[in-house]
């Protein structure tokens, strides 16, 4: 099997072997590893319960991060979703709950999976979870489209960057929300085309986006960050499943991240020396977290 | 192409908050661990760059140490790692620098750990998603890639040739 360089290699790949994004990742990390298939998948459905443990913990957990600035929020906005008033309809009122589930367990130093870094560990599991909890998709589907997020992440990250600390916010939850939207779409029987037309439309929504950690913490604004990432993954996945591409192919937004992000200054890259991290306000927490420790 | 598997990119299961802070770094310490096979007794740290502007927030500390006591990264007791090392009679110190002279990323790291007869020093750079690389040891340009699905105690007896080296070299001096 070629080697997967760029969206457009993947679309071709799909073609030819009339498999969809996430069978043809599967394909080669068979080959790769030397595993079968099934071992591989087990693995992956590892991943899966993991990701609903972080958000069951984490959905009902009302106690604060041990900075003191996160934790809560899930329950509030669960109860909110409760009363069924919310305004973005359920698919993202839940996906919000259990994205903000899963980071909130992630800065209480619970475990949580990757996807591609803990900082964005919210997004794609609260988007899959709301697919499960709204249209019943199943968990064998929910691995499914663990390979087709994770397809869409292994050509970013060999194209770009994936860590806040390289590239951004934008190559970090930008990269998170982007691979959450074409599986959604490929989740809800979309083509790798409009799959991969979503991955564009989602990355270019969060193009340039700074990483500002208050106090060094992935909490403030990350946990929120996750949180409006899954409501842009659905979205982005609503205008691809309506046949509306991306203008600029979704390799060249990818090759656009990557030279924003290294263009972007070392304050505004995880070093918590730009943009939030230096409010008053971000300011303050930091003395006060840093002055308590020593 | 520096991810090469499914798994680099979904996973790893891991304590948070960061991959690239926590994570990745904990697998580096863990390297070191296996290279001196064991807990080291002293080991001087250097951060670099955004590891040394925002390591007590993430933890950075912890991870290190929680590898170079032999932690995986899903080890719930990474949290309490700076307290064990009182157990294991590790002492350390940690030192922070701006950019990383040999290698050009934030997230690099020194660390010089010495056990009862062999001494090693480490470059290692965390690349995100818990990826993370070896690039030097003992002064020598070395390129081992570490993700949290490896075998990391097979991976680092290929390169113990290294610490007996530097073992003979001190019974020189
Ligand atoms: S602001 Fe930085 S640390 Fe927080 S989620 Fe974004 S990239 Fe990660």
């Amino acid at each position: 099997m070629m080697e997967i360089r760029s969206m457009r290699e993947l679309i071709e790949i799909t073609k030819l072997e009339k498999k969809s994004i996430g069978q043809i990742m599967l394909m080669k990390e068979e080959k790769k590893s030397g595993k079968d298939q099934e071992t591989i998948i087990r693995m992956m459905e590892e991943r899966l319960i993991k990701m609903k443990e972080a958000i069951d913990s984490g959905k009902n957990d009302p106690s604060p991060a041990p900075s003191g600035i996160s934790g809560g929020d899930a329950v509030k906005m669960s109860q909110y979703v409760r009363r069924g008033k919310s305004l973005s309809g359920t698919y993202i009122s839940d996906a919000m709950t259990f994205s903000l589930a899963t980071s909130e367990s992630n800065a209480r130093m619970g475990v949580i999976v990757a996807t591609p870094t803990a900082g964005a560990a919210g997004i794609l599991p609260g988007v899959l979870f709301s697919l499960h909890e709204n249209d019943g998709t199943p968990y064998e589907e929910l691995v499914m489209g663990l390979f087709t997020a994770s397809a869409l992440g292994y050509v970013i990250a060999n194209r770009s960057f994936i860590s806040g600390a390289a590239g951004g916010c934008q190559a970090e939850v930008g990269s998170a929300t982007a691979m959450a939207a074409g599986t959604i779409v490929e989740l809800k029987g979309g083509t790798p085309e409009q799959a991969v037309n979503a991955t564009a439309i989602a990355m270019k929504s969060l193009l340039g986006l700074v990483c500002d950690p208050v106090a060094g913490l992935v909490e403030v604004p990350c946990i929120k960050r996750n949180v409006i990432g899954t409501s842009i993954a659905f979205s982005a996945a609503d205008l691809a499943l309506a046949g509306i591409e991306s203008r600029i192919p979704c390799d060249e937004v990818i090759n656009a991240m990557y030279e924003v992000g290294k263009d972007m200054p070392r304050v505004l890259k995880e070093t918590s020396l730009g943009g939030l991290a230096m409010t008053e306000t971000g300011k303050k927490v930091k003395e006060r977290l840093f002055s308590k420790k020593s | 192409m520096e991810f090469e598997s499914c798994f680099d990119i979904i996973g790893p299961i891991m304590v948070g908050p960061s991959s690239s802070h926590t994570a990745g770094v904990v697998s580096i310490g863990k390297f070191v661990h296996e290279l001196l096979d064991g807990c080291p007794e002293e080991a001087d740290i250097i951060f670099y760059d955004s590891f040394a502007e925002t390591y007590q927030g993430h933890g950075t500390d912890k991870a290190l140490l929680g590898g170079l006591l032999g932690m995986n990264t899903d080890d719930s007791r990474i949290k309490h790692a700076i307290e064990m090392t009182h157990h294991y009679g590790l002492t350390y110190g940690i030192q922070l620098e701006g950019s990383c002279p040999y290698y050009d990323h934030p997230n690099t790291t020194f660390i010089t750990a010495r056990s009862k007869d062999s001494i090693v020093k480490v470059g290692g750079v965390s690349l995100g998603g818990g990826l993370s690389k070896i690039f030097m040891i003992n002064g020598e340009l070395v390129d081992i890639r570490l993700s949290t699905n490896d075998d990391i105690s097979t991976l680092a007896t290929h390169f113990s040739e290294c610490v007996k080296k530097d073992t003979v070299l001190k019974g020189v001096v």
